[in-house]
């Protein structure tokens, strides 16, 4: 069953030279799936993120999430749609510094008014399994980057979103730390089949996808699947990055 | 770029930081431009001198005072604005000195900045001032119903003194704040605002002071009040006590009751709750220095501007003092005394009034404060004002309340009956009955005064009791009278200088009135400065955090807070800074209000309604608007 279907999506901003920054994208996440979105600095990575997390509207053709147009909704249903079927994951983490870890992470829930014991159970068990459960009561300015990104993680799956949305989540973490996300990520998608997609110009944190696909210009330019090999997905996605411009000759073309 | 251009770039392109304080000192500097022209204003010496001492002297010392206020507190105001608006560009200095900056090089910078607006807003000051010169004369001069009005000059002197007072004001300022966001380290600098302030310390025992101390500085004033304890020290020791208590009021009980209400996670954890309370504990201590500036502030205005309507009551004297003229006279110069009554009806006559006149003989009542007058003339009198005659048996009197007892719910029936009884008790009269107490406004007298049956009276006069006399005059027309009133004044006390005293109603009611106007221009450009303090205040408070308020907003949007919750978080977090310290500020001279009441005898209900409702209609205009700029400001952001 398909969770998100994109199709026929443009977006066009407006101005004396306007510029086309999607053309034409069709794209499904299937439930259960983990799919990487890879290309170049101002290939329309972060455009399409933006429309299919309702944040931006595209210009033309159709963003469906389980099946329903979002974009039908007023801006009130628009905001208790995102709270209730989408979560979300920044680089730059976007807790809320006047907030302990906890009462960020459960920051969704409240502004849906959850009961107050089955928000503090859920918050507990995601912390648990994020390993982040001593640091509940820290405030943001005290903990780790990498600490935050997974606060941020706790945050965006406690409402049991359809689709997580994440967008270079390990863009400001060292090598360990966006290892430990990725594979935090990797886990929650395989225990717990959320839905995920990432958006990221890391291959070492694409490679912890089921699917990448690459866009270039604002058009789809092609897509791999990973396999049983972490790898040889891995070395895959580094060809194609190659292939797609930039500095190709940074890679070696065969290394197995 | 050299280093002037640098500050000055800074300043230009970062108008809207600068904008609130520029134009709050701006503000100042043109209330304090217009007291000066006025207070300088060749001709208004002259006519206020011309007409009534007390005016002059009411409107020089009114003026002098409300401009030393100003000054200290637009001082005290600068102080504020300029050393918060340095805090938050810690970050920037933070960068600039990484960048290689010199300490020195940045206390330079700041002294020319605030040098820059300083210049700047003097300027805008005296030059808005001046463009509002002429209404503001033309404005005066009818509140003080100045005939000749007043003319327009060019104020050199008080262009002048403003520029002067100012120059050094800005001059101090700059220095005192050079040194605000030293002694840090660079680090922390360049941190900026994502650590937050420490919680101020809070104890449920500073909590229990903070109301003490303000019952304390109530309970003061009220026994200053109702127990006629007037030292100044009593009075000043319950001024520092309510203010220290408001201090520990918001930074105390403040954090308490925040840390009460995040201790109820059912309470916390619903809807926007989380969102406000976290903020605002985040904030607490700012907030705290902020609502107690401005309840400070307003409690000041409030009080000032109810002090002054006190004391100035338009159509106090006509209500009080009812007749057109009043001739007194000792019982002894009565042949003179009736050349001059005659001069008086002469003159009347001369130019058509028509009046009634009516004489009383006030006998003294031993040594008390009260006088005896006979029916008969009491019912004259109340004939001309158009009263009812009234009527006595042998042994009864009536107590025709004075001005005193008419404004007050309070009689002090006894104390004039044992005044009468012991007038009378020489000639072995017997029990005496109080028939009735008048208030109508006959006796135009302070004191009450005991109405006798005629033959009562006449003993007492036959014993030789001393007595005086006055001659009422009832007109219609009085207030066309001030001319006649002054000639008959200048007149009389130069032809009839030893037999008695003229006094008329016209010329104490245009007295009056000049003195309402003073005590109105005091109170309204009071009020607005105190006002305008009060908002800047605010709005530096938003201004600081609007950037940071936009990045949360931001994010919390994503995470789907809806247009309709982020207004009413908004609403609620404005909500709560305009009108926390109004509150407080309303409690605080509700306090002072009561007691002027009990001081003066007066009602200050009205008073304090007006003053409370104009605020408030002001207060609530300005949070509209400012929630209006702030919601779309926001919303375009978030768009």
């Amino acid at each position: 069953m398909d969770i998100l279907e994109v199709k026929g999506l443009n977006k066009i901003y407006p101005g004396n030279v306007p510029y086309r920054a999607l053309n034409d994208i069709d794209l499904t996440v299937a439930k259960g799936e983990f799919v990487g979105i890879m290309g170049p600095s101002g290939s329309g990575k972060t455009t399409l993120l933006n429309v299919v997390s309702t944040i931006d509207r595209p210009t033309s053709g159709q963003v469906l999430l389980n099946g329903a147009d979002p974009f039908r909704l007023l801006s009130e249903g628009l905001a208790r749609f995102r709270r209730r079927e989408l979560g979300f994951v920044f680089q730059s983490f976007n807790l809320l510094d006047t907030m302990t870890v906890m009462e960020n992470i459960v920051l969704p829930l409240t502004l849906d008014r959850t009961k107050v014991a089955d928000m503090l159970g859920r918050a507990e068990r995601i912390a648990e399994k994020l390993g982040i459960a001593g640091i509940l009561n820290k405030r943001t300015y005290e903990i780790s980057g990498g600490q935050a990104q997974r606060t941020a993680i706790a945050r965006a799956l406690i409402h049991q979103p359809q689709l997580l949305l994440a967008d270079e989540p390990t863009g400001n973490l060292d090598s360990k730390s966006a290892r430990d996300v990725m594979g935090l990520m990797s886990a929650l998608n395989k225990d717990e089949s959320a839905t995920m997609l990432l958006v990221t110009h890391d291959a070492m944190a694409a490679s912890y996808c089921d699917r990448v696909i690459f866009i270039k210009d604002g058009r789809t330019y092609t897509e791999i699947h990973c396999g049983d090999n972490r790898k040889a997905f891995y070395q895959k996605i580094l060809n194609v990055l190659s292939l797609l411009g930039g500095d190709g000759h940074e890679f070696p073309a065969i290394r197995v | 770029m050299n280093f002037r251009q640098f500050a000055y770039r800074n300043v230009i392109r970062k108008k809207r930081t600068y904008a609130a304080h520029f134009l709050s000192s701006a503000f100042s500097v043109m209330a304090f431009f217009i007291y000066a022209v006025l207070l300088y204003h060749p001709d208004l010496q002259g006519q206020l001198k011309s007409s009534s001492q007390t005016a002059s002297y009411l409107a020089k010392m009114g003026l002098t005072v409300s401009q030393y206020f100003i000054f200290i507190f637009s001082f005290l105001f600068l102080l504020y604005s300029t050393g918060a608006f340095l805090k938050s560009r810690k970050k920037e200095f933070g960068i600039l000195l990484v960048l290689g900056m010199t300490e020195r090089q940045r206390m330079k910078l700041t002294f020319a900045e605030n040098m820059l607006i300083g210049v700047a807003s003097i300027g805008c000051g005296i030059g808005v001032g001046l463009l509002f010169t002429k209404l503001m004369l033309l404005v005066s001069a009818r509140l003080l119903m100045l005939e000749e009005g007043l003319r327009f000059y060019l104020p050199l002197q008080a262009v002048w003194m403003t520029a002067g007072a100012f120059a050094l004001l800005f001059l101090v300022v700059s220095i005192l704040t050079i040194r605000v966001g030293r002694q840090t380290s660079v680090l922390e600098l360049i941190k900026g605002d994502e650590k937050p302030k420490p919680e101020p310390k809070a104890s449920v025992w500073l909590s229990l002071l903070a109301v003490v101390l303000i019952a304390a500085g109530y309970g003061m004033v009220f026994f200053f009040v109702n127990y006629s304890a007037f030292f100044l020290w009593l009075l000043g020791l319950a001024v520092g006590c309510v203010v220290l208590g408001t201090y520990f009021l918001f930074t105390q009980l403040n954090v308490y009751v925040l840390r009460t209400l995040k201790r109820r996670k059912s309470l916390l954890f619903r809807g926007i709750n989380l969102m406000s309370f976290t903020d605002m504990a985040y904030r607490v201590k700012d907030n705290a220095v902020m609502f107690f500036m401005v309840a400070t502030v307003m409690a000041a205005a409030f009080s000032g501007i109810g002090a002054c309507l006190s004391v100035g009551d338009p159509g106090r004297t006509e209500r009080n003092y009812p007749y057109a003229f009043t001739y007194w006279y000792a019982s002894e110069h009565g042949e003179r005394a009736d050349a001059a009554i005659t001069r008086i009806d002469e003159s009347l006559r001369g130019k058509g009034y028509s009046f009634g006149k009516s004489k009383l003989d006030l006998i003294y009542a031993g040594n008390s404060k009260y006088n005896l007058v006979s029916l008969t003339q009491f019912n004259e009198l109340a004939a001309i004002r158009g009263l009812g005659p009234r009527e006595l048996a042998s042994d009864e009197i009536l107590i025709a309340s004075g001005v005193v007892s008419r404004n007050s719910s309070k009689h002090n029936d006894e104390a004039v009956m044992q005044a009468a009884a012991e007038a009378l008790k020489v000639h072995g009269q017997g029990e005496l009955r109080l028939k009735e107490r008048v208030s109508d406004a006959v006796i135009a007298q302070t004191d009450d005064v005991v109405v006798l049956p005629d033959e009562k009276l006449e003993l007492l006069r036959q014993e030789g009791a001393a007595a005086a006399s006055a001659m009422y005059y009832a007109v219609p027309e009085w207030q066309e009278t001030l001319e006649l009133a002054r000639e008959l004044q200048a007149g009389l006390s130069a032809d009839f200088a030893e037999v008695g005293q003229f006094s008329a109603l016209a010329i104490e009611h245009y007295e009056e009135r000049q003195l309402n106007g003073i005590l109105l221009i005091i109170s309204v450009l009071v009020g607005a400065v105190f006002f305008t303090f009060a908002a800047s205040f605010i709005y530096f408070r938003l201004y600081a955090d609007v950037e940071r308020d936009e990045k949360q907003l931001g994010m919390t949007s994503k995470l789907g807070l809806s247009p309709k919750e982020l207004a009413r978080l908004v609403t609620r977090q404005l909500t709560v800074m305009f009108f926390l310290p109004f509150l407080l500020g309303m409690a605080h001279s509700a306090v002072a209000f009561i007691n002027m009441a009990n001081l003066t005898n007066t009602s200050m209900l009205n008073n304090g309604l007006i003053i409370y409702g104009a605020f408030f209609g002001i207060q609530l205009l300005y949070f509209l608007l400012i929630r209006w700029r702030y919601l779309s400001r926001m919303r375009r952001k978030l768009a």
